[in-house]
């Protein structure tokens, strides 16, 4: 096997946790990095880690890690070789992959032509039907939107379908752009919706039908594929904990699979990758449904990023096989003997979504200063993050702040070591999902595994542990001045004791200006946060 | 010591309507201590002046910013600011003791014309030193007090005309 570093010089189109993700398999690999930054992120942990360093513009991602033509400049002056996007942002832009090749640049990922077909899911909901893996019933073609088009027409494909059914995007992703349709008299108006949601979204407004599984998981499978059209299956996930329809939680392997079971799901995996020429990292995503049926869904040609579960329960690097496979390797036998284990895994991991999120407000972002920041350590524990102590959490881009993963031997271990991680892992300054994450790590349906996409909606009740929480922490505050004012002799009771420990922080939660909400609530894709 | 002990403490949740009234007698220090940090803030000018305590506490992952002040001296704040509101210009307002102690020092006498916020005498309380401002401008009708008088909690100490 080729040991020599696949490329000299790797670009990392991306910021925050998964840019210095990507400079640690670039560093372990031989490879040299290269980071880009905006005006926002001049002194990231990102920034830091790499060998080199690019600004591409002030911090709206607009202006600067969308700038494709910038980033190609960037890769050309530093004399770069190949560029990874990681996910998000330019990710699975076919143009961009197509800048990227015209420039002599390897962009890691799929072929530019591939992508350009992967961003439409009718296309892969026609390929996985043509080769024979099961879809959920739904059409195939765009539905007409407008009211006066034939509304006659899609009302038979969804009272075929059944109802509740689910109108989706055919561009989109993250949630954009779905709305669930109940009965008849709403599919209308939610067509328009979503249509008009996914226009703003994605820049294209097709939406499509598809039914609505009630208690359905999300179980997806991790792919790897190398140009020889080589592709095999390195294990699947389990991530139905989602909120927005957004993942929050993720674990391999999932729950309550039989080897032949998961056997039978990567065959499918691998049969509508190739169906669709996929090479380098893919994941391929299905519904689980609550009779034990998978459904498939769509197809990612991207690092997910909830990777780290997969390479923790494989013992790979995923990040370092796409960079070999883009370099025209063939997959490493590290992966081939991955693949033939990885219907009979050994060991279970868990992640965790760390998020500057109030999940007491229906997890709606939050902006700050991290004025105190300590991951936790120890055996099995692993995290991935683009953040420190001092870092400004702005609102121009996603709200992720760490990944927090753990593996042990099985899952009642991996949730313990779960449970003793989250409870090292300590933030101050600003909101962060983990009371959410604290609270499933104890949680008894979660521990038995009753996963479905619609956990948090029904199982997720703040309200009082906030409340509760709140209680102690006054009492904390009480104690500690009553230890104040007994310790001192005499104590004054003007509590300048204080003044030299006085941190300086600005309150979060109280900078967003109404265009920024706006802003934040359409890439989140919600109306409104709760109060 | 015992008065200290039985102090209560009105803690106040920023941004939401949360007050809660603690003493400390009702303290139970092994409570909440797992997954949980307290960090004072930087307060100001009129949170310092009021005696208040600005501190951050996340426990269990949720953050709170709370503002901690002595109950008594809260609950007479809020008397003074309710009789001094009441009053509109040209009424008499009566300055009463926010808080039992002795008096140490009068800076007025009837006749004086004061300035909202001027100094009218200093109340020793609590081992604490309290000066008591007037609440509005006005010229002052009658001193109620000397200097080493104890006064109880509502006591009339200063009238304004």
């Amino acid at each position: 096997m080729d040991q020599s570093p696949p490329f000299k010089r790797v670009l990392v189109a991306n910021r925050g946790e998964i840019a210095v993700r990507i400079i640690r398999a670039c560093r372990e690999l031989g490879c040299e990095s290269v980071a880009v930054y905006s005006d926002a992120d001049r002194a990231a942990p990102h920034v830091r880690a790499a060998d080199h360093a690019v600004r591409i513009g002030p911090p709206a991602p607009g202006d600067s890690y969308l700038r494709g033509d910038r980033i190609v400049g960037a890769a050309l002056e530093t004399g770069a070789d190949a560029v990874h996007p990681g996910y998000g942002f330019l990710s699975e832009r076919a143009d961009f992959a197509e800048s990227c090749e015209a420039a002599g640049l390897v962009f890691v990922g799929p072929s530019p032509h591939t992508l350009a077909g992967l961003g439409d899911k009718l296309a892969a909901r026609r390929s996985a039907a043509r080769v024979g893996v099961p879809i959920l019933p739904g059409t195939f073609e765009p539905a007409p939107v407008d009211p006066r088009d034939s509304l006659d027409a899609v009302m038979a494909d969804a009272e075929r379908i059944g109802w509740p059914l689910l109108v989706k995007a055919a561009a989109g992703g993250g949630g954009r752009g779905m709305r669930r349709v109940e009965r008849a008299a709403e599919l209308a108006p939610a067509l328009v919706a979503a249509s008009q949601e996914a226009k703003a979204a994605f820049g294209d407004g097709s939406v499509y039908l598809e039914r609505f599984v009630e208690g359905g998981r999300h179980v997806e499978v991790q792919l790897l594929g190398d140009v020889t059209g080589n592709i095999v299956a390195v294990g699947e996930r389990d991530c139905s904990v989602q909120r927005r329809h957004q993942k929050i939680v993720e674990e391999a392997p999932a729950p309550g699979l039989t080897a032949e079971k998961r056997r039978h799901l990567h065959a499918l995996a691998v049969a509508v990758a190739a169906a669709v020429g996929l090479r380098n990292a893919v994941t391929a995503e299905f519904l689980l449904t609550p009779d034990g049926e998978f459904a498939f869904l769509e197809v990612n040609a991207r690092l997910q990023v909830e990777h780290g579960v997969t390479e923790l329960v494989a013992d790979l690097d995923l990040v370092q096989e796409q960079i070999s496979v883009a370099a025209g390797r063939p997959l490493s036998h590290a992966v081939v003997a991955a693949a033939a284990r990885a219907a009979e895994p050994s060991r279970h991991a868990i992640e965790v979504r760390v998020g500057a999120e109030d999940p007491g407000r229906g997890f709606a972002p939050v902006a700050g200063i991290l004025a105190e920041w300590r991951e936790p350590g120890g055996p099995g524990v692993r995290v991935d993050s683009g953040v420190e102590a001092g870092t400004d959490v702005g609102t121009e881009y996603d709200p992720l702040l760490a990944k927090l993963l753990v593996v042990a031997p099985d899952r009642d271990a991996a949730l313990a070591r779960l449970r003793r991680a989250l409870g090292e892992f300590h933030v101050a300054g600003i909101q962060t999902t983990l009371p959410f994450h604290l609270w499933l790590a104890e949680d008894a349906a979660f521990a038995h595994g009753q996963l479905s996409t619609d956990f948090v909606e029904r199982h997720w009740e703040p309200a009082t542990r906030r409340t509760r929480a709140r209680e102690v922490a006054a009492q904390l505050v009480a104690a500690r001045l009553a230890d104040r004012d007994s310790a001192v002799p005499g104590g004054r009771g003007d509590h300048r004791g204080e003044g030299g420990r006085v941190a300086s922080d600005r309150p979060a939660g109280d900078r967003l200006d109404g265009d920024r909400w706006g802003e934040i609530a359409r890439r989140e894709g919600v109306d409104r946060w709760p109060s | 010591m015992a008065e200290l002990s039985a102090a209560r403490w009105r803690v106040t949740s920023v941004g939401e309507d949360a007050t809660m009234e603690i003493a400390a007698d009702d303290l139970a220090p092994s409570q909440g201590t797992r997954n949980s940090s307290v960090r004072p803030l930087e307060r100001t000018e009129e949170q310092r002046a009021l005696g208040q305590l600005r501190f951050e506490v996340v426990v269990d992952g949720w953050r709170f910013e709370l503002i901690a002040e002595r109950a008594d001296r809260a609950r007479l704040r809020e008397r003074a600011h309710r009789t001094s509101s009441a009053g509109t210009a040209g009424a008499v307002t009566g300055v009463r003791a926010q808080i039992p102690g002795r008096v140490v020092t009068v800076s007025v006498a009837p006749g004086d014309i004061v300035e909202r916020g001027q100094r009218l005498l200093s109340v020793e309380a609590m081992k604490m030193e309290n000066e008591i401002l007037a609440p509005r401008a006005g010229t002052i009708t009658r001193v109620d007090v000397e200097p080493g008088d104890r006064i109880e909690l509502g006591d009339e100490l200063v009238t304004i005309g």
